[in-house]
Formats: structure tokens, sequence, C-alpha cells
């Protein structure tokens, strides 16, 4: 334990249990080393380490010991730091294998084009005495989209026509977010629900975690589309439906008969895209979006602004049928 | 048009390197033919980088190997028996590069786009591609340089060879 860590952690947080006051960090490098009750120094601010940040992924708690929520001793505000870990990896879509790569500048980057554009999370870099750059961020109050989604209690015709519609115009306002990165040739990287949030008190649809990135040299937005696609498709279909689900719906069997390989999505050969076979009332044309991600088409989105151009005369029409 | 005023895009790759062979074949011992190599310079993105150092290193040795096979492509066609004079091979830079700033550069987020642009200023009647052959998830993906310009090309003759 060191002394002056213990001492402005009294200071500042007198609750603070004092056998679990830590060390007194500048250098973040070792990140593994920095934990609960230890002090991050930034910019002559202090941040007490309260935990490090996990994820909840199918099912198991993926502990994430670069991200540490922490306390500002000086201000007693809550924010995540985020250490410098130059990661790179294998992501596995469908059959194939992407490389992806952690970039905290790309991160950092992002963060300065967004500054106060309340579609993206919020933050800052601050290097240590390293120059790592160390992102500062400000804690997102509200819930990932999908869990908002999947916990309505009503079925998919009552969700479909008096949720969705509100849904699929801010939808469409979280699409013209990542169109807006594209333009300033940046893209998100890792666009999947669990990173779409819906602030409690604004509504706000706000994206987060930007540092993923990968090299796609022709279709350099390719994954960020591909991600909006299965976003989009979960929310119209109030979940995700794959062959082995659908009996669960309810439908009758011609449903199931009628589906084939076509209708599925281009990556994931078991997810239903072509909803329109599971619930007939879905439009024409949001139908037609969802099934430019789907193993039939022949003819992909280049952009999202070509997305967009389809989703937002669907949003009209069901917003006035609403 | 021109009909005689070729562009073969060049990557380096063996199957451009197929392109340039079967162009030479086609316009040998006709002079009137003249012949544009054209690479566009893709550089690695910095963000895969941890430090500019590392980065700075790969993009120089990635611009002398890439320059060095358009010129052993060059010499694919002289050999082939088509005129020197009639051999022109050009690399684009990446706007991005920390070499160079010219005011023609790519931006790097189409190589197929940056190819079209440069058919249509340089009245080029044929633009010829090499294809490796991707799957419908490749090309959903990571996108395809000879699907998009036979998708997108006016004006000109596209030569695909497989």
């Amino acid at each position: 334990m060191s002394a002056q860590a213990s001492s402005l952690i009294r200071r500042y947080c007198p609750d603070f249990p004092v056998n679990h006051c830590g060390e007194l960090f500048t250098d973040t490098s070792q990140f593994m080393r920095i934990g609960y009750g230890d002090v991050i120094v930034l910019d002559d601010l202090h941040y007490l380490v309260i935990r490090d940040e996990a994820e909840r992924r199918f099912g198991l708690e993926d502990p994430k010991y670069w991200v540490k929520r922490c306390r500002v001793l000086e201000t007693g505000e809550r924010k995540i730091l985020k250490l410098v870990f130059h990661e790179t990896f294998p992501m596995k879509i469908g059959q194939m294998e992407v490389r992806c790569f952690r970039s905290p500048q790309k991160e950092s980057r992002i963060l300065n084009l967004v500054r106060g554009d309340m579609r993206f999370m919020q933050g800052f870099t601050v290097p240590d005495v390293k120059k790592n750059p160390v992102r500062v961020l400000d804690i997102i109050h509200g819930k990932r989209l999908d869990v908002l989604v999947e916990d309505m209690e009503c079925g998919h015709e009552e969700y479909f026509f008096t949720h969705f519609p509100n849904i699929l115009e801010k939808y469409i306002g979280a699409c013209e977010a990542i169109a807006f990165l594209h333009g300033n040739y940046e893209k998100h990287g890792d666009i999947r629900r669990d990173h779409l949030f819906v602030e409690y008190d604004t509504k706000n649809y706000r994206w987060i975690d930007f540092d993923y990135t990968f090299d796609f040299h022709e279709n350099p937005f390719g994954l960020d589309l591909f991600g909006l696609g299965n976003i989009l498709v979960f929310l119209a279909g109030k979940g995700s439906h794959t062959v082995q689900s659908i009996p669960s719906l309810g439908l009758p069997a011609a449903a199931l008969d009628a589906i084939t390989p076509d209708d599925c999505s281009i990556m994931f050969g078991n997810r239903v895209y072509n909803l329109k076979k599971l619930f007939p009332y879905v439009p024409d044309g949001l139908n037609n979006a969802l099934m430019r991600f789907s193993a039939g088409s022949s003819v992909y989105y280049d952009s999202v602004e070509e997305l967009l151009a389809e989703l937002r005369p669907v949003s009209e029409e069901l917003s006035r049928g609403a | 048009m021109n009909c005689k005023n070729i562009l073969v895009a060049f990557d380096g790759s063996e199957n451009s390197l197929r392109a340039i062979d079967y162009v030479g074949s086609v316009i040998r011992g006709d002079p009137s033919f003249k012949v544009c190599l054209l690479h566009v310079e893709r550089l690695p993105d910095r963000d895969l980088f941890p430090d500019e150092d590392s980065w700075l290193k790969s993009c120089k040795s990635q611009e002398h190997a890439m320059r060095k096979a358009l010129e052993e492509g060059r010499e694919t066609l002289l050999v082939k028996g088509v005129p020197g004079e009639a051999v022109d091979a050009r690399y684009v830079v990446s706007c991005r590069s920390p070499f160079h700033d010219r005011p023609q550069c790519s931006m790097g987020t189409s190589v197929a786009m940056d190819i079209l642009r440069i058919q249509k200023e340089g009245d080029f009647g044929a633009v010829v591609i090499g294809r490796r052959g991707v799957s419908k998830q490749e090309e959903f993906l990571f996108g395809s340089v000879s699907m998009k310009i036979v998708h997108h090309a006016r004006d000109c003759a596209v030569w695909v060879v497989e």
C-alpha cells in the first residue's frame, strides 16, 4: 500500500476501506497490475480504480483488464479509463475470419471528431507519463438497445406497429451517425448490438467503443455496414430468428417450409433475414433492405447512405400507420 | 474513347501479372496501341501499427516493392514485343502517404473508382484487370475491385482476365 495513495483516498473518499488502498500509478503500461483501490494519476487528477470493466457475451463474463471503472477523487465523478492495449486477433464472421486490431490512436481521433455529438460516447485523451494515450470516457447511463427490445412484453405484431416505427426512426439517426464517421474517413470498427445504448433520460441512441479497426482495402466500411444490417434485422424481428428457433414462434408449418437458404444471412446461414416470410405485414421496402444482407442478394450496399435512402421512406410509411 | 489506349490495373498480384501477359499477347506487333500500367497505392493503415516508425518502415518497403514490380511488369510487355515508347507505368500515391505530397492522389476508399477516374481522364478505351475469384461472402465484406469496375465502368470496354 502506498502512503501517498491512501492519504489521497482518505482525504477525498473517507468511506473507502483503508485496507484496500493500493498504489499510485503514473505509468499505465502494465495495466494488469492496476486494480481495485489503486489510483491512476493523469493530468493532475487522481482516478481511484473501482473495478475492471467486463463484457457479457454468450452468458459469460469476459473481463477487460485494460478498461477501468474509476472515481475521480477531486470531483467525485465516475469515469471509465481505457488504457493502451495493442491487440491483434482473428474475428470469426460466419465461415470467414477477419483480422482485427485494437487501436488506441483511432479511438482518440474519433473522440475528438465526435466531441459534443451525443450520438456517440464522449471522452478525451490524456497521455500518461510514458505517453500512453489513456482515454477518459463519460459513463452512459442507459441500457443496450437490443436488451430493451427483447424485454418488451408483447408479441411481434403489436411490437412492430406500436414500438418499431419509433425505434426505426431513431435507428436511422444512429445509421446517420455512422455515415458521418465514414464521411470523415473513419470507421466505427465494431458495430454490434451491445455497442448501441439508449440513454435513460434523453432516450438518445449512442454508439460506444471505437478502438477496433480492420484493413479492408476495397470496402473499408464493409464490416460497419454488415453490423448495421445485423442490428436492423434484429430490431425489425424483435430478436434473432434462426431456422432452428422458428417453430417456437408458433407459425404454421408452411412458413418454416417456405424458408430457403437465400432467405438467410449471407454470413450466417441459419439466421432468417427474409422476415416477410415470418411476419407477412413487414412492408416490402423494409424487407428489400433486409434482403440486401441475405445470401440471395447479388447487389450489396456500398455505403450507409444507400441503406438510409431505402430506410427513410419505410420509416415515414410506418410512422404514418402507427 | 480511344480503343487503342489500354489501361491495365496492377497490384503486384499473380492475377495482375496474368492481365499484363494477356495484353502483351494481344497487342504485340501492333505499334498503334498504347498501354498504361497503373498502380494505385494502398498503404497499410496507420492504426494497425503501434508507433509511427514501424508504420513508416512498412510504407517505405511496400512502395519500394511495388515500384519494382511495376517496372518488372513493364519489362514483361517489352519482352512480349510491345515497343518501349508505347508503355507507360504509373504509380498513383496515396493521399495519406508520408513521403509524397501530390495534387493527384488516392483517398484509399475505393481503388476501383480511382482506376475508373483515371480511365476517364486519360481517355482509355479499355480497362484490363486480373481477377482472383472471390466468394459471395468475400465480395460482400471485403469488396472486389474487378466486380466494382464491371458494375461502374462507362464508355469503355472492361477485360477481366482470370
